[in-house]
């Protein structure tokens, strides 16, 4: 008998149940949207703050003082310390190494040239990865100062990998470029380092063939550069397998007074939550674990500013999620109750004919259940939909956000659990202020 | 008996049926409340946007060609052409060396202006301003320094003692340089400032309008934008935008749909009141004006206090994210009733289309 009125008043009543269920329906699609939104908007606002390049710099430990001013050095050393560029595949081995996105080591050197004169001129270079792929492996992230920089406009190519050591590509900064007239499709020909014995025999050296294959603009001191693959830049300057300072970027967690802690001095529990927190901090101390005579500390210009407005944007979002909910909540409530309000008659007719309160209650309770699962479902699918083709259309041409699945699976009994919530709670004073009414006074209204 | 007026019928329509007048009420405010707070929050977006980017510091870098001093004065121009919202902050660079023989660049600069301009500086402690032998060393720099406390630099055989105020950490270049006044370091080293850093709030558009007003006023002087700063700001921020434009109007539409939803439901419950009056010898233009006129004062009263709801809720969500108020805006305010009284009318008119049809005598029959 139940399920018969249960089914009865689904079938014979669809336009009152039809404006119920579009409310909550609407109301779940709008909720489950904007919380779809909020959960991916951090990664998605991550990836584009990625255009302020690196946030994390390794450098080695017992580097000397760079005397560097707006970028040149103005008393380059020549007995630096180096890294090893060997080492640097050791950074998919530390524990947050799928957040670490992008690598770009660099070795500056100078690219000693014959000017027309024939007198030997010497001209700043530095070596980079470029298309570079981390680690052997076949899943292995592909990066470079290319990826780290995407400020940089090119026109042109950037420079393939040497395959021997007479010849390499090479990318010229603009305004190098202008004061030597260098243009695509040129060469520079520079040579190998004189070693002692080639001073004493006087031979002359082999030279290496720099092909020009594009020109950078980089707004800064880079402009006035010789770009090179690093194994080019190490074997022009003899130094094979160094790096002068890595900058990688990393996703990280914005700084909170925890990940200002140190971690030697935390109890060992506290460490390792410290630990395994992608703080900038966290992963700049697993990077000097990882790499022997390294020293790694956070860019805060970048890291600090990324969390900044990181933080700002995801909390608007989720504040404006609330508030979604709310309304929707406040909404569905109110169509609910008047949904209830509507069919008092029907109230009316059961009390007279004999059903219990409790009865008529749990009916009217099932039939709101039933709806809120169904509409719930429903929105929830709609609104993830919703969002991926909102995230897809704003944030287009990322490349990233075609890694975030469309449905969110935890959203859904979420979704479900408040469309019950906020349909019961909506038509409970409904239901309680019929039940109170006389039966009878409500069937002669109604007469 | 009374003549019945039409005010009299609305407020005893209004008034009798208090329960569907109030659930009526809500729904109106809701939706009110909801326009007016995303409204409100939507119009001040970009500006708190842009200023949460000004954490990134300076976006235009101001030089002079081959590494010349800036001619006296320059930063006083800088700052009026920029405008008074621009922060810019001075730098003059010199290599010293330290008491262990390391040479180290020193730079003189106002230690306020920087406070303002470079927030992300972990510092220990600022110097104070009105000191002048007070230094802030850079964390690698204060490695090649004896005595923190008593920094001797010399410069071109002129020594130097200062007083370090506490380490400096960024990350970047800073940390292996000394900071030092910039009164201090020019009578110390005979150098003028040679770089102006200048931030301009706001996005790519007035950080070009205000590179070519200060090119067009200091000819002669290098003036560079920090290219990732310019581009990053303006993409973040407009994404941003669209965003919310897309959750404001998703969401307006939620509510708008569902209010109308629940009013043509309890318009639609009136059958009986319909078929009363339309037998009692109302036209159904008149009928149409009352029903009518019933909804426009609901969505009145709904503006009314959604209105003073919803500014708050903007006020509230904009002091916990931002730490800045937004102070309700009466420019929303037309939209706002608009967008409800356009919905009440949809609502009452929607179930008069349904109800035309009807015989007013089979209707009050009860078939």
């Amino acid at each position: 008998m139940f399920f018969r009125l249960l089914m009865e008043s689904f079938l014979r009543q669809r336009r009152r149940k039809m404006l119920a269920g579009i409310a909550i329906l609407l109301g779940t699609t709008a909720v489950t949207a904007m919380l779809a939104l909020a959960t991916t908007i951090g990664d998605r606002i991550h990836k584009e703050l990625a255009v302020y390049g690196a946030n994390i710099v390794v450098y080695p430990q017992a580097d000397l003082l760079d005397v560097k001013i707006g970028g040149v050095d103005v008393k380059p050393a020549t007995a630096g310390t180096y890294l090893k560029e060997s080492a640097l595949s050791k950074l998919k081995g530390i524990f947050w190494a799928n957040n670490i996105n992008d690598v770009s080591p660099e070795l500056p050197i100078t690219v000693p040239v014959k000017d027309p004169s024939g007198k030997i001129v010497e001209l700043p270079g530095i070596g980079l990865w470029f298309h570079h792929a981390l680690t052997s492996a076949p899943d292995s992230i592909v990066t470079g100062a290319e990826k780290l920089h995407p400020w940089w406009k090119l026109t042109g190519t950037w420079p393939a990998p040497p395959t021997q050591r007479e010849s390499s590509q090479v990318v010229v900064g603009t305004t190098l470029a202008t004061r030597l007239h260098l243009h695509i499709g040129d060469t520079i020909s520079t040579f190998f380092p004189l070693t002692d014995a080639d001073v004493k025999m006087h031979h002359e050296p082999p030279a290496i063939t720099l092909t020009v294959v594009g020109i950078v603009s980089t707004g800064d001191e880079t402009e006035t550069r010789l770009l090179l693959p690093l194994a080019a830049a190490q074997t022009i300057s003899n130094r094979p397998d160094t790096v002068r300072r890595v900058e990688i970027s990393a996703t990280t967690k914005p700084e909170d007074a925890f990940a200002r802690k140190d971690p030697d001095a935390l109890p060992a529990k506290q460490r390792e939550i410290w630990y395994c927190r992608p703080y900038a901090n966290s992963i700049a101390y697993q990077i000097r674990e990882a790499i022997p005579g390294a020293q790694a500390d956070q860019i805060r210009r970048v890291e600090q500013s990324e969390g900044n407005v990181l933080a700002r944007i995801s909390g608007l979002m989720w504040l404006v999620s609330a508030a979604a909910l709310l309304a929707a909540g406040f909404a569905v409530s109110a169509a609910m109750a008047t949904a209830i309000l509507e069919r008092r008659g029907e109230i009316g007719l059961m009390r007279s004919l004999g059903a219990s309160k409790g009865a008529i209650a749990f009916l009217f309770y099932a039939e709101t259940g039933i709806l809120a699962i169904f509409a719930g479902v429903l929105g929830y699918l709609i609104g993830s939909g919703l969002a991926a083709w909102l995230g897809a259309r704003i944030f287009a041409g990322d490349g990233a956000a075609s890694h975030i699945p469309a449905l969110n699976p935890v959203l859904l009994p979420v979704v479900v659990a408040l469309a019950l919530v906020v349909a019961i709670a909506g038509s409970t004073p409904s239901i309680r202020a019929a039940l109170k009414m006389d039966p009878s006074a409500i069937l002669r209204e109604d007469a | 008996m009374a003549h019945l007026s039409l005010t009299g019928m609305l407020r005893r329509s209004l008034v009798h049926r208090r329960a569907r007048s109030l659930s009526a009420l809500v729904a109106m405010t809701v939706s009110a409340g909801v326009a007016t707070a995303l409204l409100t929050l939507y119009a001040d977006l970009d500006a708190k946007l842009h200023k949460e980017f000004r954490s990134f510091g300076a976006n235009i870098v101001i030089t002079a060609p081959a590494s010349a001093p800036l001619p006296p004065g320059t930063l006083v121009q800088v700052q009026q052409a920029a405008g008074p919202e621009a922060l810019a902050a001075e730098f003059a660079y010199a290599v010293a060396t330290t008491d262990r023989g390391t040479p180290v660049v020193v730079a003189g600069t106002d230690f306020a202006a920087v406070q303002r301009l470079d927030s992300w500086w972990q510092v220990d402690a600022w110097p104070n301003p009105a000191s002048t032998d007070t230094a802030l060393l850079g964390q690698r720099a204060a490695n090649f320094i004896a005595d923190e406390h008593a920094v001797t630099l010399t410069f071109a055989g002129r020594p130097l003692t200062l007083r370090g105020a506490g380490r400096l950490t960024t990350g970047g270049d800073e940390d292996s340089r000394i900071y030092l006044p910039l009164s201090t370091f020019t009578t110390w080293t005979a150098i003028d400032p040679s770089v102006i850093e200048l931030q301009i709030p706001g996005g790519a558009m007035s950080v070009e309008a205000a590179m070519a007003r200060l090119r067009q006023q200091l000819p002669g002087l290098q003036v560079q934008p920090v290219r990732q700063l310019v581009e990053g700001e303006s993409r973040i921020v407009d994404r941003t935008h669209a965003l919310m434009y897309g959750a404001v109007l998703l969401i307006a539409l939620t509510v708008a749909v569902s209010v109308l939803a629940t009013l043509s439901a309890s318009v639609l419950e009136r059958r009986r009141d319909f078929a009363l009056m339309k037998a009692l010898g109302g036209s159904q233009l008149h009928l149409m004006a009352m029903f009518l006129l019933e909804a426009v004062i609901l969505a009145f009263a709904g503006v009314a206090v959604g209105f003073v709801i919803g500014s708050a809720a903007a006020w509230a969500i904009s002091e916990t994210n931002f730490h800045t108020a937004t102070l309700p805006r009466l420019s929303v305010l037309p939209l706002v009733f608009l967008l409800n009284v356009a919905i009440a009318a949809l609502a009452a008119l929607f179930p008069l289309r349904v109800l035309r049809g009807l015989q007013p005598a089979a209707l009050l029959k009860g078939e």
